[in-house]
């Protein structure tokens, strides 16, 4: 058998190979979804070609918050508390908004004990990627129904849910969030091209992902089993994403219509329409889009609301260029005359 | 009749809403520039306008600062409270009331009454706003009986109503109405008079709230996250307030961040988040707020992350009342949080020491790598107190063990984020951003290497080297201020904003022939002073305003045992400020009960 030559390991754009983002190995059940979504995560930040020590990796509690231990091994990451990543995040961007902060979540974290905290930085279009693990059962305490569980779907074990489900990607539209993507941890193209794009926007990017439990929630009365979303996903467009250092040009062009979508960092979502087209920047039609799917029993998934308009959080806070983090001590005090300025005036 | 001066207490009734605020730190302020020693209480209602208010402004030549225990000129302005306001006079006492309340009169006997039309004389001025204006005129007649220094008013009115001219014109000639109807229509009838004294330190009014802020800014803060509530809004708007002033470039920009939160849980988070990014994050609250942050604490104290939060405690529990003082939260703030903890709590007691621990609090949680707790309360936080001036920070500000540079990395021979490399307890950290030793931060078990872990023994070590870590830092926080003479058996142990009444607990004790020594604890864990201070005394009592006795039972449980026996609780509240005579009496009943 003759020698295969050696093969040049694969570098991104900054000369890294894909190891360099990885993690740890996983501790959730063979088959999990969230898996699936922390190696989209590997991928996503490798091709993006963002230094991996830039990254702070967010989570809550749940089995979706446990997954940052399994990528990105080179950020620092903050395991937080139950549904309150969304304010740890806020707080250490004030502090340092040059980092890409990627938070993962749970239905658990984003729609109960977190839901406050998440509208919240929704509203305040604080600079984050924010992936929600979605499977519809709180799997830690072994399988209860979360707030996004549809009406009619069945786990595992126990009674059908009857109680109405939280849509976390049409809160989020009708709060303004200038990003809104819902995506199934099946569609791993797709995902990947979504958090790329995530990755490249400038304010709050919600990733809704169908990430089935295998566990509790796979089973076929279930609509958030594999088999269910990949028979009944009704996919908006095909999405590529087109790196800001990878010019449009060398893109083949697709058959048929599409629409480029420009982020803030220069890349380029493209939507290639497959039957109807949607348009991203109209909330109305992503809000139909979304109720259609309910009320036909399916989920719909793609780039379904945009908006580069707003300012983010680091705008509204009118500080200094660099980060406050990089901002000298003795810049952070005031120096001894504006306090003897201060003194003087008080005894005036 | 002999007069008495400078040494009385007013007591004015109105409704909140109705602008009395203004014309009370005018009262207050005008007395303070004549150099009489004066403080000013505010028991104003939870509600926005309408409900009854009281202010109290005693005046004291001793320096006392308490309420004091009885009123002496009481001023009428509230039909809702009036009854029982006039009926709680002692016999000797002065009424100045306003005789054009419908259905309202003075009839007692044993009073000095002085009935003055204050709405008719306020709408002479301008019927718009007649209401405003009555204030001003009790002011005015005040003034006139006391023998306030017409320029020292005028100041004061300045000071108030800074550069507003028409606001300044106003008040003046309502002040000049009370007078002049003082002059023309009362006779005076009573003792009480003021007169000016020698300044020797220049000294000015601020509420400890805004010298907190104003410390916060001195400690280089860089978020304030919060939520609003009573008593602590205006120390978080009074940082806001500094920014433009102290923080901000050529450009307009800041260098420090503001965030409202949606709740207190999100504020506390966010100072988490401040902290674990390599920052100095701050928020202000109260009880109800610090109920609601426990998890974060816990996370902060188990995670270990630089934290700041002030809280200017209420009367709890529960919404309590929210306007009223109290040193409830002792407990809280020291164990914090589910699980076993132990927190850093500073407890000024003076607005100079607001100010000092605005900015040492940001030093203590990176030193420590934990959550500091500030502890002021609403009478220090809400009241104007008299300050000599602020110092500046004596020494640059403590980053704690944060590694910044590689190469100060590289010369690590194994890094691990809560390895204890000095024996101190206190780990190293590197910052997320910087690649070097990044670890996923959390609030579950870990170890050394900041890895997951339900090891015993990793449970364990950690726990311990946690609880070293607080325990070696009691020595480096704020010693207690003794004032101590030998001979005294007794000992008197408190806090914080009980160092306003404790002059005069110590002269009503003094006057029944016990002397007693004073240790003001400043800081906890206790430094190890305060056991020596109870050790050279027979007896300790210690004095604090609540029910429970909270300083009490920390002494009582870290204490040895052959001290815990001589020390004793005297512990009572009832949302007053302190008042000496309260607080003295049952120091005497105890003591009592000692030696039976």
């Amino acid at each position: 058998m003759s020698e295969k030559p050696a093969r040049a390991i694969k570098l991104n754009v900054l000369n890294e190979p894909k190891d360099s983002y990885t993690g740890g190995p996983s501790s959730l059940c063979p088959g999990c979804g969230h898996d699936q979504i922390s190696n989209v995560i590997i991928t996503a930040a490798w091709e993006n070609g963002i230094e991996p020590h830039r990254i702070a990796k967010m989570s809550g509690i749940g089995c979706s918050s446990k997954t940052p231990a399994y990528y990105l091994g080179q950020s620092h990451g903050f395991n937080t508390v139950h549904g309150r990543m969304p304010s740890v995040t806020t707080g250490a961007y004030a502090i340092n908004k040059d980092l890409l902060y990627l938070g993962v979540s749970g239905d658990g974290d984003s729609a109960s004990i977190g839901i406050g905290q998440l509208i919240h930085a929704i509203r305040r279009n604080m600079d984050m990627v924010y992936i929600i693990e979605n499977n519809g059962v709180y799997g830690l305490t072994k399988g209860q129904y979360s707030a996004t569980a549809d009406v009619g779907s069945k786990k595992k074990k126990g009674p059908a849910n009857e109680t109405q489900p939280i849509d976390l990607c049409a809160l989020a539209i009708n709060l303004g969030c200038t990003f809104v993507a819902r995506s199934f941890s099946g569609s791993k193209k797709q995902l990947t091209s979504l958090l790329k794009a995530a990755m490249s926007h400038k304010g709050f990017a919600l990733i809704d992902v169908i990430s089935p439990c295998v566990t509790f929630n796979n089973n076929d009365e279930s609509m958030r089993s594999y088999s269910y979303v990949k028979e009944n996903e009704v996919t908006l467009h095909m999405a590529d994403y087109i790196p800001h250092f990878n010019p449009v040009e060398e893109i083949e062009v697709p058959e048929g219509h599409f629409k480029d979508i420009t982020l803030h960092d220069g890349s380029t979502i493209r939507l290639e329409t497959i039957s109807e087209e949607h348009d991203p920047g109209d909330a109305m039609a992503a809000l139909t889009a979304l109720h259609g799917a309910e009320s036909d029993g399916n989920h719909v998934t793609g780039l379904l609301y945009f908006d580069a308009s707003k300012p983010s959080l680091a705008e509204d806070l009118g500080l200094v260029d660099e980060a406050l983090l990089d901002v000298p001590d003795e810049v952070l005090r005031p120096n001894q005359a504006s306090l003897d300025a201060l003194n003087a005036e008080f005894l005036a | 009749m002999s007069a008495i001066i400078n040494d009385f207490t007013i007591n004015i009734a109105t409704a909140n809403g109705t602008g009395s605020q203004s014309a009370n730190l005018i009262l207050l302020q005008s007395l303070f520039e004549m150099g009489v020693p004066v403080s000013g209480k505010n028991l104003f209602p939870s509600n926005i306008s309408g409900l009854p208010t009281w202010y109290i402004v005693r005046l004291s030549d001793k320096g006392y600062q308490a309420p004091g225990d009885r009123t002496h000129i009481q001023v009428l302005v509230n039909p809702a409270t009036w009854d029982e306001d006039l009926a709680a006079l002692e016999p000797g006492s002065v009424v100045i009331w306003n005789s054009d309340t419908k259905g309202k009169t003075v009839e007692r006997d044993d009073i000095v009454s002085y009935p003055v039309p204050m709405s008719s004389l306020a709408r002479k001025i301008n019927p718009k706003i007649a209401k405003l204006v009555t204030n001003i005129v009790y002011v005015g007649v005040l003034a006139e009986l006391l023998g306030i220094d017409q320029a020292c008013l005028e100041s004061a009115v300045a000071k108030q109503f800074k550069g507003k001219a028409t606001a300044i014109e106003l008040n003046i000639t309502a002040l000049g109405l009370g007078r002049g109807f003082c002059n023309e229509e009362l006779t005076k009838a009573d003792p009480y008079a003021v007169e000016k004294r020698a300044v020797t330190k220049p000294q000015f009014f601020i509420e400890g709230n805004e010298a907190a802020a104003l410390g916060a800014h001195y400690g280089g803060v860089q978020l304030l996250a919060w939520y609003p509530i009573t008593p602590s809004s205006s120390l978080a708007e009074g940082v806001i307030n500094y920014i433009p002033r102290l923080r901000t470039d050529d450009d307009g920009k800041a260098n420090m961040a503001v965030i409202q939160a949606e709740d207190e849980l999100a504020a506390a988070g966010m100072v988490l988040g401040a902290g674990w990014a390599g920052g100095r994050g701050m928020t202000a609250t109260s009880g109800p707020g610090i109920s609601l942050m426990q998890e974060f604490i816990g996370l902060a104290y188990f995670a270990e992350i630089p934290s700041v939060f002030w809280d200017v405690t209420r009367v709890g529990p529960s919404t309590g009342l929210p306007t009223r003082t109290q040193q409830s939260d002792i407990s809280m703030l020291y164990e914090g949080s589910h699980g076993d903890t132990q927190h850093i709590v500073l407890i000024p007691g003076t607005v100079e020491e607001c100010f000092e621990y605005g900015w040492r609090a940001f030093d203590y949680a990176e030193r420590f790598q934990t959550p500091v707790f500030g502890m002021s309360d609403l009478d220090l936080g809400m009241n104007r107190w008299a300050c000599e001036g602020f110092t500046y920070p004596d020494q640059p500000m403590d980053r704690g063990k944060v590694v910044r540079e590689q190469d100060v990395f590289d010369a690590f021979e194994t890094f691990g984020r809560y390895l204890d490399v000095d024996g101190d307890g206190i780990p190293y950290r590197t910052l997320p951003g910087s690649g070097m030793a990044p670890i996923l931060y959390r609030g579950t078990g870990h170890n050394p290497m900041g890895v997951y872990s339900e090891k015993p023994e990793d449970y364990f070590n950690l726990m311990q080297r946690l609880r070293m870590k607080i325990d070696r830092a009691r020595d480096e926080l704020p010693a207690p201020i003794l004032r101590e003479e030998e001979e005294c058996e007794v000992g008197i142990v408190f806090l914080g904003s009980m160092e306003n009444s404790i002059q005069e607990i110590d002269d009503l004790l003094e006057a029944t022939g016990i002397m007693v020594s004073q240790c003001r604890v400043r800081a906890l864990p206790l430094h190890s002073e305060v056991e020596e201070f109870v050790r050279r005394h027979k007896t300790v009592i210690v004095l604090e305003i609540n029910r429970d006795g909270q300083l009490y039972g920390i002494l009582r449980r870290e204490l040895p045992n052959d001290l815990v026996t001589k020390v004793h609780s005297v512990a009572y509240s009832d949302g007053l400020p302190p008042r000496a005579r309260i607080y003295a009496d049952r120091i005497l009943q105890t003591l009592e009960e000692v030696k039976q």
